[in-house]
């Protein structure tokens, strides 16, 4: 008759000089500056999912007609949206700074014989590319160009 | 559910992944100008009337980049705020809150297609 499975049958025969305790987060995880930095993009979540459901509400009035166009640019005067749209605007320079930041260490070494060019580099590029998706956005959509 | 969940995960990461990307190198330029550059009046007053903003959201290209702004956020954005409540609510409710985000970034999307592509 097989014996139940020893728990302990795959453990090194002698322990390890490093003794483990099963991982646990510490209860005062939120206070300390690194993990509320990292709860603070996290949180970012709730601002970029709002944006996309107020950029949907662009969509519909533009196909709409000019009315509605009108309304809701009126309605995006009002000081609550205006907040919303200034804390929305410091939290994608936020996600910006943070995750370009991180981009870069995250690549993997070479996708076959392509290698991704050195940190520093792809960092400056992805503010390169930051900067000028900005500038495009805002000639085009301030009335500049075309 | 949760099981569904880790089956998606690929497909949800990659939206995910260009929500982060993508949508923060559209957003700053969208919400100076449209969120905030014209209703504070700070663009010239043709810059986003109807007729233009009509124009540029018809063009195949700006029904392209509206639809970025809409969708990529929302998934950026249903993964994030799910992270944030397994931080810290745990674990226990991660299958409802992922599922309930994860629908309303894909009911925003769908209705996104449809509404780019009647402007």
């Amino acid at each position: 008759m097989a014996r139940p499975a020893n728990p302990h049958a795959m453990a090194p025969a002698r322990p390890g000089a490093t003794r483990t305790a099963p991982p646990q987060i510490p209860d005062d995880f939120w206070s300390q500056p690194r993990m509320r930095t990292y709860l603070l993009f996290d949180a970012t979540g709730i601002v970029y999912l709002l944006v996309g459901l107020v950029a949907l509400r662009v969509a519909w009035a533009l196909a709409a007609g000019p009315e509605a166009w009108r309304a809701l640019l009126h309605g995006f005067s009002n000081p609550l949206y205006l907040l919303f749209h200034a804390v929305a605007l410091a939290a994608s320079l936020f996600v910006g700074v943070r995750f370009f930041r991180l981009f870069p260490k995250a690549q993997p070494a070479h996708i076959g014989p392509a290698k991704p060019p050195p940190q520093p580099v792809l960092h400056a590029m992805l503010y390169a590319a930051w900067a000028g998706v900005t500038l495009a956005l805002l000639a085009i959509l301030g009335g500049v160009w075309p | 559910m949760k099981a569904l969940l880790l089956r998606l995960e690929p497909v949800i990461w990659l939206l995910f992944g260009a929500g982060i990307m993508v949508g923060t190198l559209l957003l700053p330029g969208y919400l100076l100008t449209v969120a905030l550059g014209a209703p504070l009046g700070l663009l010239p007053a043709h810059a986003l009337s109807y007729e233009r903003a009509h124009m540029l959201a018809a063009h195949p290209l700006g029904r392209l980049v509206l639809l970025a702004v809409i969708a990529l956020p929302l998934w950026k954005g249903a993964h994030h705020t799910r992270a944030l409540c397994v931080d810290l609510l745990g674990h226990g409710s991660d299958a409802l809150v992922g599922s309930l985000l994860y629908a309303i970034a894909l009911a925003g999307s769908i209705a996104g297609i449809a509404a780019v592509l009647t402007i």
